[in-house]
């Protein structure tokens, strides 16, 4: 097994610039997403790590060795598609069995190989059907089942629970998480799915348009988003994000006049600077308390367990969305009391990027 | 509704009958008696039937060799057509290379053109090589049909990139994934085009008139001209060869359906 890293990876395809500068480093044996919406890249980034993309520039290392003028087959990886690419003609087993003959391996080599990944995928009853005759999930493990025959030293995979089912996709997810476990293997995997790199990485790299935006935990990431970009593209409903200026002593106006306290920051800033504040919706809290402000409910979504509330000022002022669980107490048009608490804001300047807290302890 | 269909069936029923009629009358008057079908009203039916026409044609007039000489040509055009035109069209679907788009648009224009305008400068270009009167030079027009590569292209088109990305991955050389990804998926659209090419060379009556000068070497459609000039009379005779050159492909065709069918309709269903 290996790691991997991108080197200041570059790529255009004629005027356009799909990558520009990217650099990533995967531990060995790390679970490692690239997130980011469709189009940013991903998977020109993958498909360069494959081989199957010529960079403009930049270098492609796995495992110590640079790979990247090597042919796809001699770089060590597997790769799982989006589109599943079994080859229709040929059984499940066959599918899975095709790199190695190629690899002229004996029949004993293969179908030891073989019966490994179907028992690991469970998938055994299915090796001698063709691909027409299974459902998707099924596709999906036999992709995934011809990746890990090869014994890769890392899994690429590209968006490869987009075609699924909302049901089978949770599903898939946590069969993921359990093989990556019994595998260990180095793996990079790309979605626009946050939820799905939230649930499954170490290691998130939020991407957009070909430029890293962050990259860390989820947990950091989520805790400490860099920008207001990353900020609102991890979690749902997504991060509040509020116009105010600074005022004196650690209190913010906002756009409709109102004060709202501010957390301390590691550098000051000056009064009249105009910052973004930003709160997740299920750090808003409803109810009566020092420091809250007056809402009027506009819109419930009753979701079973849990509401969104929207909150709004004013009649026509952008709305607060704040997470809850459902008492089935709050109705549309009423006025609360809500708190947004000065240690749950996150702070952004002018141009979006964090304004660091003070680190206390 | 119901009877909506009916007249569709009806109409259908016609049809095949106009298509057939004539089949089967040649089939009918090639067992009739030399000057019979010239009678008028023309007999729907031979009076007296007989093979005759059929020894005369194997017998003194040879058409044997004519037979084995057209299965010969049309056998072999349809294996070079193959040969040069699925991995033409394979390349100009799914291959990276410069100037692909610019020389597939030329080709394309250049069905435009009717075959017909390229027989003289074809002819003279084989003349200086030293092709005429040979079987090499009867086969050269069928290497590469354009419309064949057309039908491969468009046919590969739909076999998505990542399948063939999946094969690089697993280690398959460019010929390799040709042969074993590629050909297996195109079987159907192979099988058809064999048809067209072996048809279409069967038929074909110009060509090989032109680039054949030994009576030897001729086709069953350049030969039966010619025996059509000697026995101008003869009508029940010509029917003979007629139904001598037509059998053959019509069992081909009838033997080859299946897949003829479900190759052109594939395209249009799978989209
Ligand atoms: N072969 C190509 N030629 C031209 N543009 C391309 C090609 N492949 C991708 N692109 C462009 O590069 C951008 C990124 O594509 P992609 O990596 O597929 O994004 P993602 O996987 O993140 O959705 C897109 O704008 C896409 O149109
Ligand atoms: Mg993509």
């Amino acid at each position: 097994m290996a790691g991997l890293s991108i080197e200041n990876a570059r790529k255009s395809f004629g005027e356009t610039q799909v990558l520009r500068g990217v650099s990533i480093e995967v531990a060995d044996g790390e679970f490692a997403v690239i997130v980011g919406p469709s189009g940013c890249g991903k998977s020109t980034l993958l498909r360069a790590v494959a081989g199957l993309e010529e960079l403009s520039e930049g270098r492609i290392v796995i495992g110590g060795r640079d790979v990247t003028d090597l042919p796809p087959s001699q770089r060590g990886i597997a790769m799982v598609f989006q589109s599943y690419a079994l080859y229709p003609h040929l059984t499940v087993r066959e599918n899975m069995a095709f790199g190695l003959k190629i690899a002229k391996a004996t029949k004993a080599e293969v179908d030891a190989a073989v019966n490994r990944a179907a028992a690991i995928l469970n998938i055994e009853p299915l090796l001698d059907r063709k691909p027409a005759a299974l459902s998707g999930g099924q596709r999906q493990r036999v992709a995934i089942g011809r990746a890990i025959v090869r014994q890769p030293q890392i899994f690429l995979f590209d968006e490869p629970l987009s075609n699924l089912d909302a049901d089978l996709r949770v599903r898939m997810r946590y069969e993921f998480a359990k093989l990556h476990r019994q595998l260990g293997t180095t793996t990079l995997y790309v979605t626009h799915d946050q939820v799905e790199a939230m649930t499954l990485a170490d290691r998130i790299i939020v991407l957009r348009d070909g430029i890293i935006e962050q990259v860390g935990s989820p947990r950091d990431l989520y805790e400490r988003p860099a920008n207001i970009f990353v900020a609102q593209f991890l979690g749902t409903p997504r991060m509040n994000i509020l116009n105010a200026v600074v005022a004196d002593g650690d209190q913010a106006r906002l756009d409709d006049g109102r004060s709202l306290a501010l957390p301390a920051l590691a550098a000051p800033i000056a009064p009249g600077t105009a910052v973004s504040v930003g709160i997740r919706p299920e750090d808003v809290r409803i109810g009566a308390a020092p420091g809250a402000l007056p809402f009027t409910i506009g819109f419930v979504e009753r979701l079973g367990g849990l509401a969104t509330v929207h909150l709004q000022a004013a009649k026509d002022s952008e709305p607060i969305a704040c997470q809850l669980r459902d008492d089935g107490s709050l109705r549309e048009g009423e006025t609360v009391a809500a708190l947004l608490p000065p240690d749950r804001l996150h702070l952004f300047d002018a141009d979006g990027g964090a304004l660091r807290r003070e680190v206390r302890e | 509704m119901s009877a909506r269909r009916w007249t569709v069936t009806l109409l259908a029923a016609l049809v095949a009958l106009l298509t057939v009629a004539p089949l089967l009358w040649m089939l009918s008057v090639s067992f009739m008696a030399p000057g019979e079908a010239a009678q008028f009203p023309p007999p729907l039916l031979p009076a007296d039937p007989s093979l005759d026409n059929y020894r005369t044609l194997f017998g003194s007039f040879g058409i044997g060799r004519f037979l084995a000489n057209s299965i010969l040509v049309s056998t072999l055009a349809t294996i070079l057509a193959l040969l040069f035109t699925i991995p033409a069209g394979y390349a100009f679907a799914k291959l990276r290379f410069t100037g692909r788009d610019a020389t597939f648009r030329l080709l394309v224009a250049a069905l435009v053109v009717p075959g017909q305008i390229g027989m003289l400068p074809l002819f003279l270009e084989l003349k200086a090589m030293g092709l005429v009167n040979s079987y090499a030079g009867a086969l050269v027009p069928w290497l590469a049909g354009i419309f064949g590569i057309f039908l491969v292209r468009q046919y590969c088109l739909s076999i998505p990139d990542e399948m063939l990305e999946a094969a690089r991955i697993d280690g398959a050389s460019e010929g390799h994934i040709l042969r074993r990804i590629v050909l297996p998926i195109l079987t159907p659209i192979i099988v058809t085009l064999a048809l067209f090419v072996f048809l279409g060379s069967w038929n074909d009556f110009m060509w090989p008139l032109i680039i054949l000068a030994d009576q030897q070497l001729y086709t069953l459609p350049v030969a039966l001209a010619a025996m059509s000039r000697e026995h101008v009379q003869d009508n029940e005779l010509m029917m003979a060869g007629a139904v001598v050159t037509t059998l053959p492909v019509l069992i081909l065709f009838l033997a080859l359906q299946r897949f003829y069918l479900s190759g052109l309709l594939t395209g249009s269903v799978k989209g």
